[in-house]
């Protein structure tokens, strides 16, 4: 049994989901959105967090809750107007209401008068309401355990009335024989019996003596019957609820006995089938209606859909699994991984002829696996709101601090990405925010005299993307001032006085290491810790990170994270005696161009034409630096290959071995980031294979040849601990 | 004089952490048979599914609410006799008058220890054993 300790960090768990449930709905009614139920669920929110604080004892949370709730409800009941001052007291409401759940959680001691200041706000708002003669409660006083005055006298059940606590045995005997028409209307003599089964000791005897020969036997009609005693403390209305459906299309007896002997109920049972009504044992009034019982209703199709409120779906269950005992089963399904593909490498090698049947299942045993991984992934997956929600509250504070008004909408939260994703999400999100806020958005002066609205807008959207989650941060501040990063890129050494860069190529210098951003360090963002950490953070679990700006509108970070740390689908490529590991998602098709295909351009190894386009080629020989047995290109294999953005290019290798599925085993804890490989996995045969990062093979093609690009100077970054 | 040990009880609540409080406050008392429910809709799902002797609600919930459930049992041909108690919160003194009219046993407001628990079920169900 769960102890008092665990239910405690239950309920902060729940705290965490109604602060994000009163946050996202608070939001919801400060862009419009008010409706009855955003209200309702902000108020159960509060309420859920107000009545478990009281119970496990948390009189500071308790008391806060309290006045926030009332508000609401006044706000609910339509006498107070949620008007957008009304909204900034809810909203700093929430924010102290979060702080007091993570002080509780904490265990830290709450200063008396913590959050005094929102707590008199919300007051004075409900006072108002009240033409401010109503004096604040004293909250702290204990719950009186009853309304003083209130008319009300508990009703004690009267026991005679139904036997509906702990009652005498009864036996019953039972014939039931189905005719044609009750199966006609769907009614399934088994489901019945069930429901018997479940008020009592059942033992029935299926009468078989009317079966025909299997040649003369309808399809449709009923031959089997039954006889049998049920023992059960249920009153006779109760068995006579089973049958509630059926009761004209069956031959039903039911009688009440005290332990009838065996003989005679086998005597009542040879008795000839009587007519419906006849087995007289009365119906009491209430089962003879048509009012339906619940629990034959969801065999019934046609009165499940009479309109009754509880028919409704059943809320989505949930219960809460400790994360270690996932990532044991995620584990497990990596090991499995690699130990299937051992076996199908076994069963590729044996003698034509002898594998057939071995292939097949294998071929079962892989769609199973597959299944079982996406099904533990999916256990391990969030959706992003988790990390969003806590924006909303930094926008807000950050806001208020810079005297910026700023706006923050948001899009895809609903996207699921793994938790080991989303941990560490968090952070870097954090951070890029605050730079749009601090760094980005203009005062409301300036905005307004560059002639945009004087509210900035960020805009925070996630979605999955070819395989990958893309979380967008986009913002309508002022851009990059190009100039000056590029001058002070130079001054740093990090770029060479004549390299020409393009504007995006300039944005992205601000994610350097030993760039440093902001010429004063604001009380905001820079607080030493710059972009290049974020990207390191984003390139750790295996993310990109780029930046684009367009100064004096604004700009774009674009995270593209994978969906999962754990595995993923890979083509099996081979170069020289080499053998790597493609990620699937990075392919576009494979393809074997003829010779006449492919055109030769000066500086490139050459053009593939394909389909009206023309597609540079790449050697993977040549970028990983090895010996390749292809050509030109013509005859050989070519992966075209799609690095994101539209970048497009073919890549020739020796040899496609095939589709499988890899366990990624990361390297960069043994060798730190190497261009162009990903991390490593075990193949079928035992041996290890670097996995390709495609996007970093695009950067280095397009750099190889005039080497002046940025890219080739960022790659050896330390990892800024 | 009712055993408490043989009273099926359903605890409805949508907190979970409350439930478990409930639950663990019920067995206190010496409750033995407690079935647990998140809503109304399901509490009705799981009253249609076995026999009760006692429901204890919570007001606040989704989908279907603590006086949705009362009506709802009321209504209901095989569980409208099964002794009703409406946990609440203080200052709700209209939901109860509103509970009466619909026919609830007794009310409890939150947060009660054992021994209120224990009296307001004894109001309803006699002394217990």
């Amino acid at each position: 049994m769960a102890s008092l300790d665990q239910l405690k960090q239950t309920f902060f768990d729940e705290c965490d989901e109604a602060l994000q449930q009163i946050e996202a709905g608070l939001t919801d009614i400060r862009e419009g959105q008010q409706s009855d139920d955003t209200v309702n669920a902000v108020f159960r929110g509060v309420h859920s967090v107000k009545g478990g604080a009281g119970i496990f004892g948390f009189e500071a949370l308790v008391g806060f809750a309290h006045v926030f709730e009332t508000l609401l409800d006044g706000v609910r009941r339509g006498s107070l107007k949620a008007t957008s001052d009304t909204l900034d007291v809810l909203l700093s409401a929430s924010d102290v209401l979060s702080d007091l759940v993570q002080m509780s959680r904490a265990g830290k001691p709450i200063a008396a008068g913590f959050g005094n200041e929102v707590r008199t706000a919300l007051q004075q708002i409900i006072d108002g309401d009240k033409g401010g003669a109503a004096a604040a409660e004293d909250d702290n006083s204990p719950a009186p355990a009853d309304f003083d005055g209130l008319d009300f006298k508990p009703v004690p059940v009267n026991f005679d009335d139904d036997a509906s606590v702990a009652d005498a045995m009864r036996s019953y005997a039972i014939t039931f024989r189905p005719k044609a028409e009750m199966l006609k209307k769907a009614n399934e003599p088994l489901y019945l019996i069930r429901e018997l089964r479940k008020l009592g000791e059942l033992e029935l005897v299926a009468q078989t003596g009317e079966m025909p020969a299997l040649s003369e036997m309808e399809p449709d009609r009923p031959y089997i019957w039954w006889t049998g005693m049920l023992q059960s403390s249920a009153p006779r209305a109760k068995i006579d609820e089973v049958f509630e459906f059926v009761v004209g299309d069956c031959d039903l007896e039911i009688v009440e006995t005290n332990a009838a002997p065996a003989a005679e109920l086998v005597e009542i049972a040879d008795a000839p089938p009587t007519a419906p009504q006849e087995p007289s044992a009365p119906l009491p009034p209430r089962a003879a209606s048509v009012a339906p019982v619940a629990a034959p209703a969801a065999e019934h199709p046609e009165t499940a859909s009479g309109g009754r409120t509880m028919a409704a779906k059943p809320a989505a269950t949930t219960t809460r699994i400790e994360l270690e005992r996932i990532d044991r089963v995620v584990n497990m399904v990596g090991e499995l991984v690699i130990s299937q593909a051992m076996l199908g490498q076994i069963v590729q090698d044996l003698p034509e002829g002898t594998s057939g049947r071995l292939a097949q299942i294998l071929e079962e045993v892989i769609h199973h696996t597959r299944e079982l991984k996406d099904s533990v992934m999916s256990m391990r997956a969030q959706p992003v709101s988790s990390v969003f929600q806590r924006m909303p509250r930094l926008v807000r504070e950050l806001s208020t601090k810079t005297e910026k008004k700023v706006r923050l909408e948001m899009v895809g939260e609903t996207t699921e990405v793994d938790r080991s994703i989303i941990e560490r999400l968090g952070d870097p999100l954090t951070h890029i925010i605050r730079n749009s806020v601090d760094h980005g958005i203009e005062l409301p002066a300036d905005r307004l005299a560059a002639g945009k609205n004087e509210e900035g807008t960020i805009r925070l959207s996630a979605e999955h993307r070819g395989g990958r989650i893309v979380i967008q941060i986009t913002d309508d501040g002022a851009g990059i001032n190009s100039e000056r990063v590029l001058k002070k890129a130079r001054e740093k050494g990090l770029v060479s006085a004549d390299a020409t860069l393009s504007e995006d190529e300039i944005a992205n210098l601000i994610m350097l290491a030993g760039f440093s951003t902001a010429e004063t360090v604001s009380d905001i963002s820079g607080r030493g810790v710059g972009m290049d950490v974020v990207r390191s953070n984003i390139q750790d679990i295996g993310g990109r990170i780029s930046v684009k700006s367009d100064r004096g509108r604004g700009m774009t970070i674009q995270l593209a994270l994978p969906l999962t740390l754990a595995v993923m689908d890979g083509m099996v490529i081979k170069v020289g005696k080499q053998t790597y590991v493609m990620p699937l998602s990075a392919i576009v098709e494979c393809l074997r161009p003829a010779r006449t295909d492919i055109s030769n351009l000066i500086g490139t190894r050459g053009m593939l034409q394909l389909r009206g386009d023309f597609v540079q080629l790449v050697h993977l020989g040549d970028l990983l630096d090895i010996s390749s047995a292809a050509g030109d290109g013509g005859e050989s294999d070519v992966i075209m290959t799609d690095a994101g953005e539209g970048a497009r290019f073919g890549l020739v290798v020796d040899e496609l071995c095939g589709h499988q599925q890899v366990v990624i085993k990361s390297i960069e804890e043994s060798y730190g980031s190497v261009p162009g490989i990903a991390a490593a996995t075990i193949l079928g045969n035992g041996r290890v294979a670097f996995i390709l990062d495609v996007e970093k093979l695009n950067d280095l093609a397009v750099s190889s040849p005039v080497g002046a690009g940025i890219q080739t100077k960022a790659a050896p970054v330390a990892k800024v601990a | 004089m009712p055993n408490a040990v043989a009273i099926k009880v359903l605890v409805v609540d949508d907190q979970n952490s409350v439930r478990q409080m409930t639950r663990m406050t019920l067995e206190e008392i010496g409750f033995r048979h407690i079935h647990e429910a998140e809503n109304g809709v399901q509490a009705m799902e799981t009253a249609s599914l076995q026999p009760l002797d006692l429901i204890i609600s919570d007001y606040n919930m989704p989908e279907m609410d603590g006086l949705g459930l009362l009506r709802a049992v009321r209504g209901h041909p095989v569980v409208r006799k099964v002794p009703f108690i409406l946990l609440t919160g203080r200052g709700d003194r209209e939901l109860v008058v509103k509970a009466a009219q619909a026919g609830v046993n007794n009310y409890l407001v939150k947060p009660f220890t054992a021994a209120i628990l224990r009296e307001k079920i004894e109001q309803v169900m006699g002394k217990l054993s």
